[in-house]
């Protein structure tokens, strides 16, 4: 599903975020990335869906090559891509609809299909009775989950979460992660970074541990690893 | 692009136009008014060119004789002359006529007029040759020139070239300015393409997120440049029809003798070209704010 071959990455300031990682993701894992702040996880995450391209090294999704990839097929990728972060990135003048809709809208699924998959995956995130209120009318909770059906409703291969529940109460958290974890089941491969230590210990999923730009830690069913 | 596509773009154009109602309308006006100078200056150098035809066209070459001159060899250069290619027609006025026609414009006492110049008359035979093209004049000028007999031409030298000259000038001027005003319109497209691409940034970084192609991201912001650019060339384009009938009218009913082209085929071509250039300007501005943004 998603390979890194001797990836660094050494931003214009001179800020090295990654230093020659290399990691294969398999399809249909649950993964979650950990590590101190700054140390390179957001910028990994960048990468799969190319947001970021590394300086050196080789970037692979489903045997695509990322760094050869041509600008204009970008967004065919990033339709196979779901992508969650901690601040919702939700339009604050669309409703919740709208919101999950605008995903189907914008890469010209037509109007019809548009109302059944967008009222299906608002079904599945819980959120079916919200669909008219607008994004400053929900608690955390329920717009962290606005911006997963959003991610989903593609039905995308790999779903990628930059802290998604750092925002969020433990209680809620909870709730987001019995949703990420029901998505896994489906199929879809899910790459989460987070400093949720409960969740990850909890959940005994695939732990990797980046340190300085470095993989210092790769280990199935892990824990954190961090002292609080 | 679906039909799907297409209702989003213009709702999406729609309401950016509505977010910046200010820039909107000042970038209308700067296309307008700089059309309205081009459009105006087209049908200036339309009149002006068509007035230097119509002097060119009246021009006739004035052939004096040596006063040594024959009525004979006067004969024979008439038909000489008649003979060159591009000679639409000689007449002759003689010594003797000329002298007449002075007396007259005069007025009366014609018998004394030849004692009263000293016994002689000044006067030399005179030729007078129009050409078939205006452009032949000063080839055919020299080449009547070069006949013996002859003792000089006149054909309005250099005055021909002068108001030519002059509406080359114009010609250059008008371009400037209106070069001047086109750039002014696509910078201001410019801007307010961009300023809308900044306050939709939010939904653009979760268009790009979702997989929305670069082209549909683009797409209003092209329209609404086109359209920005539209409303002005077609404003120009009014503002210069009725503006130029205007002067149609008013010039042909106190000015009769200015000849004015009136032609309904450059008016439509000016007029639509206007509008066309306002929707080139806008697609321009717009182009050059989206350049830079959108890539990956």
């Amino acid at each position: 599903m998603i390979q890194l071959r001797n990836v660094s990455k050494i931003y214009q300031n001179g800020a090295r975020a990654l230093v020659d990682v290399n990691l294969k993701i398999g399809k249909g894992e649950f993964v979650f990335l950990v590590g101190p702040s700054g140390a390179g996880k957001s910028t990994l995450i960048k990468l799969f869906y190319r947001d970021e391209t590394p300086t050196r090294g080789q970037v692979q999704i489903n045997s695509k090559n990322l760094v050869r990839m041509k600008d204009w097929e970008v967004p065919y990728l990033r339709r196979g891509i779901g992508v969650i972060f901690q601040d919702f990135k939700l339009l604050p003048n669309k409703t919740v609809f709208e919101n999950v809709a605008f995903a189907l809208e914008v890469i010209g699924v037509s109007k019809r299909e548009v109302m059944t998959r967008t009222r299906v995956t608002l079904e599945l995130v819980g959120l079916a009775s919200k669909e008219k209120s607008f994004p400053h009318e929900l608690s955390g909770g329920e717009q962290q989950r606005v911006c997963v059906a959003r991610a989903i409703i593609n039905n995308p291969a790999l779903l990628v979460a930059d802290e998604p529940t750092g925002n969020l109460d433990p209680e809620t958290a909870w709730g987001i992660m019995d949703l990420l974890y029901n998505i896994n089941k489906r199929g879809t491969t899910i790459v989460m970074a987070t400093h949720a230590r409960n969740i990850v210990n909890k959940m005994q999923k695939r732990v990797i541990a980046i340190e300085n730009g470095r993989v210092a830690r790769d280990e199935e069913e892990g824990g954190y690893g961090y002292d609080a | 692009m679906t039909l799907n596509s297409t209702r989003y773009v213009l709702r999406e154009t729609a309401n950016s136009m509505k977010r910046n109602p200010w820039l909107s309308i000042a970038s209308v006006l700067t296309v307008m008014v700089s059309l309205v100078i081009l459009g105006f200056s087209v049908f200036f150098l339309a009149n002006a060119s068509n007035m230097a035809k119509s002097f060119e066209s009246q021009l006739e070459i004035a052939t004096f004789l040596q006063s040594s001159v024959t009525p004979d060899q006067l004969q024979t250069l008439q038909s000489q002359i008649q003979g060159m290619p591009g000679v639409a027609s000689v007449t002759v006025v003689t010594k003797d006529q000329a002298l007449i026609d002075f007396g007259k414009t005069m007025g009366g006492a014609q018998s004394n007029l030849v004692t009263d110049l000293g016994g002689t008359n000044p006067f030399p035979d005179k030729l007078t040759v129009k050409a078939t093209d205006p452009q032949n004049v000063k080839a055919l000028a020299d080449e009547v020139s070069a006949l013996t007999g002859v003792d000089k031409v006149r054909y309005g030298q250099g005055y021909v070239d002068k108001l030519l000259k002059f509406t080359q000038w114009l010609r250059w001027i008008g371009l400037g300015v209106v070069a001047a005003f086109a750039i002014a319109a696509i910078v201001l497209i410019s801007i307010n393409v961009k300023m809308n691409v900044f306050s939709r940034r939010r939904e653009i970084q979760i268009m790009k997120l979702v997989g929305a192609s670069n082209s549909f991201i683009r797409w209003p912001f092209l329209i609404e440049g086109l359209a920005l650019g539209l409303v002005g060339g077609a404003l120009a384009a009014s503002i210069v029809g009725v503006g130029y009938n205007w002067i149609i009218n008013y010039v042909q009913s106190t000015l009769t003798f200015l000849p004015v082209v009136q032609n309904i085929v450059l008016f439509r071509q000016v007029t639509g070209g206007l509008l066309l250039a306002g929707m080139a300007m806008g697609a321009v501005g717009s182009g050059l704010s989206l350049q830079k943004f959108l890539r990956g």
